[in-house]
């Protein structure tokens, strides 16, 4: 499986964390997405004429969504991830599959804003941004009075790897996590995953490793 | 206000690759200005009031300068040296101060815990001792003989090795990073920062490079110095205050900070305080 | 008069949402603060500013009995004296080198801190159990107004849907507020996420109010 990637892309980090919790190995292909523009060069509006990075190709499938991805990878290598025992299970995935997309538009654009210096509204997008992160707040509060750690299940599905990184890299856009004690927990919860891997912007959990000593003799 | 010495300094406003007849709005220590392409195939930077600024072309991006720079950009021989590769990084902006990054570059310490097992992992934490001067013929902020382990020196290395460094500070908002170069011993790496002034408390900040490296992709390349700058954005956008303190009281040194030390105290000496905080506040 | 004089006591955060081993950030009104809990369950709370090169330690990682900073990994005790500062490994830190402590008590499931030294304990809410905190973009005004009743001490009553929420307050400026939800001990879990909403319909009125006075 190949995808499409760049390293600062939250999209293309869903797929890259989403291979890496289920134990997938991608081949990656690096795309000169900033300051190359090659994302709109004619070998990848070939594969994908929206222009967008990740593509996700295995065989003859090409995949342009990161929700997609999610399910694939998902469904091929850790079908408990797609979360789908139950109705209210699979019904709260989709919720927040689509709610992710809301998370792009908003602070994904703010960090695009202000940290890559494209076009937009900044006071809108944070605006929108704010109300996002306040909706998830108050889903990972009820979730946490049933009982549960995420956001469809009490295990980790699709729906918080959807979700996760453009979160996680709000202060990126300029957008503070400082007033959300919820989402810092499930933040932190995910981080604390079996097989997680960071992104730039999202640093190592240094405190789940004991304060590390020198062999004698090493340096 | 009195007239700050950084005023006269160059400073990179754009890609030179990338210049284009449609004006690039962008500023100057708080003055608006435009970047293009001209009609005679040069570029032409003009300041807030239509006036035209000096320009220059030089490592990969147009610099140009509010007031009336009295030297030539400084030297990177290394450039110009042949089968090297040059690399754009690209613009990246943070909200801090142009100083702060630049301090932020000179500092290895962080490795271990901000770029963890690509440039530094624990328990290899310590700092061993090394050169720092002011070159008074040059002007220019030296720091030689920086070692520091390294968990993976490249993408084909297996293991760490420790890495040698050195570090340049030839104008107030710009940093130059020698290398060693695993696939050719004896030569240098050259890793730059190059920070455009927007204002004293945000910068946008131009990384360039000039590697031997003939099998990594240009987009490899790129993504791996921009991993390593993001990862020090996140740093830089949460230091108190904004500003880079030059009290002394401020902060605390140690012995691995003395790069930052020679390099406060070198801004400190020719009044070059735009983006910096005197007093405590 | 400010809110919280010296000497009392400031909620801060819910003690479940600071578990063992993590780092939080909060307001007071002498700046911003790291909250930490260390491994073995003590709470405490440091000046948000690492002395060293000024990053907020609320970014930081808890080791054992320690806090220490993302940046350059100096390490803190829960005295606020510095333990270690891993570039220099062999070196025991000055005891010049430290950062300011608040007192803290954590009871009833909230977490206090004192500005200055405290002249008593925290207050208690008896039969009170908190849910979850919010901030509000509005001033306690605002909050009083949705509510349609008046704060005392510190507590707001809001009726909704036939059961009463406890709003515990904190000022942060003129128009924003830290808002502890409390409800009644062993309400069940759908009378509590109903609690919740009803929290989330106060704050956006609160803030509608708020906007429209600033439009007038």
């Amino acid at each position: 499986m190949k995808l499409y990637d760049y390293v600062l892309s939250p999209s293309c980090y869903k797929a890259r964390l989403m291979a890496a919790l289920t134990g997938v190995k991608l081949d990656i292909r690096p795309v000169d997405f900033h300051p190359g523009a090659e994302h709109r060069g004619p070998e990848l509006m070939a594969l994908n004429p929206a222009g967008s990075i990740p593509i996700l190709e295995d065989g003859d499938l090409v995949l342009t969504e990161s929700s997609a991805m999610l399910v694939y990878l998902a469904a091929k290598a850790a079908p408990q991830w797609l979360g789908n025992d139950t109705a209210l299970q699979a019904a709260r995935v989709q919720q927040w599959l689509s709610f992710s997309h809301r998370l792009t538009g908003s602070l994904g654009a703010a960090r695009l804003h202000e940290m890559l210096l494209r076009p937009g509204d900044i006071a809108t997008l944070h605006g929108q941004g704010i109300a996002a992160l306040r909706e998830l707040e108050a889903g990972l509060v009820e979730q946490h009075i049933r009982g549960q750690r995420f956001l469809a299940s009490d295990r980790p599905t699709i729906a918080d790897v959807a979700c996760f990184p453009y979160v996680a890299l709000a202060p990126d856009g300029g957008v503070s996590l400082d007033p959300y004690p919820a989402i810092r927990l499930w933040s932190r919860a995910i981080r604390s995953l079996e097989g997680f891997i960071e992104m730039p912007g999202i640093h190592r959990l240094h405190e789940l490793k004991p304060e590390p000593v020198l062999e004698a003799g090493e340096a | 206000m009195t007239r700050n010495a950084m005023i006269d300094e160059w400073y990179p406003v754009g890609l030179a690759g990338r210049l284009d007849t449609h004006e690039r709005q962008t500023a100057l220590m708080g003055e608006p200005i435009g970047v293009r392409l001209g009609a005679d195939g040069n570029a032409k930077v003009t300041g807030s009031n239509g006036r035209a600024l000096p320009v220059c072309i030089r490592y990969g991006h147009v610099w140009s300068s509010l007031g009336d720079p009295q030297k030539a950009l400084f030297a990177i021989p290394e450039a110009d040296q042949p089968g090297r590769r040059l690399v754009d990084v690209g613009v990246v902006r943070v909200r801090c101060s142009p100083l702060r990054a630049v301090e932020n570059f000179l500092d290895i310490a962080h490795f271990p815990f901000v770029h963890t097992d690509i440039l530094g992992a624990e328990p290899h934490t310590e700092v061993p001792n090394y050169k720092v001067e002011i070159r008074e013929d040059e002007d220019e902020v030296w720091a030689t003989q920086v070692k520091f382990y390294q968990p993976q020196a490249a993408k084909s290395a297996e293991g760490g090795i420790t890495t040698e460094y050195m570090y340049r500070v030839p104008a107030p908002t710009c940093s130059i990073l020698y290398k060693t170069c695993p696939p050719r011993p004896g030569e240098w790496d050259v890793i730059t920062l190059f920070v455009q002034p927007l204002a004293e408390d945000l910068c946008d900040v131009w990384p360039w490079m000039a590697l031997f490296d003939d099998e990594t992709s240009m987009a490899d390349l790129i993504h791996f110095q921009q991993t390593i700058f993001l990862q020090d954005r996140s740093i830089l956008e949460n230091q108190i205050p904004r500003l880079l303190p030059l009290d002394p009281g401020m902060e605390i040194p140690t012995r691995a900070d003395l790069t930052s030390v020679a390099y406060r105290r070198w801004l400190k000496r020719h009044g070059y305080t735009y983006g910096a905080q005197l007093v405590a506040q | 008069m400010l809110p919280y004089p010296s000497g009392s006591w400031m909620p801060v955060a819910l003690s479940a949402d600071l578990p063992a081993g993590t780092v939080m950030p909060a307001q007071t009104p002498v700046g911003p603060i790291a909250l930490w809990r260390s491994r073995s369950g003590r709470a405490a709370a440091f000046a948000d500013r690492c002395p060293h090169r000024g990053m907020r330690l609320s970014r930081g990682f808890v080791r054992g009995e320690a806090l220490s900073c993302i940046y350059h990994g100096w390490s803190y005790a829960q005295a606020g004296n510095c333990l270690r500062i891993p570039a220099h490994p062999g070196l025991t830190p000055p005891e010049t080198i430290g950062v300011a402590t608040q007192p803290v008590e954590d009871s009833g499931g909230i977490i206090w801190i004192s500005v200055g030294e405290p002249t008593a304990r925290p207050p208690r809410f008896d039969g009170l159990a908190p849910l979850r905190s919010m901030i509000v973009e509005a001033g306690i005004a605002a909050l009083e107004a949705a509510a349609g009743t008046k704060a005392d001490g510190g507590l707001l009553d809001y009726a909704q849907n036939a059961q009463t929420l406890r709003l515990l307050l904190t000022p942060q400026g003129k128009a924003r507020t830290l808002m502890h939800v409390l409800v009644d001990e062993g309400t069940g879990p759908a009378k509590r996420i109903a609690a919740s909403r009803a929290a989330e319909t106060l704050r956006r009125t609160a803030e509608d109010i708020l906007r429209s006075d600033v439009a007038q």
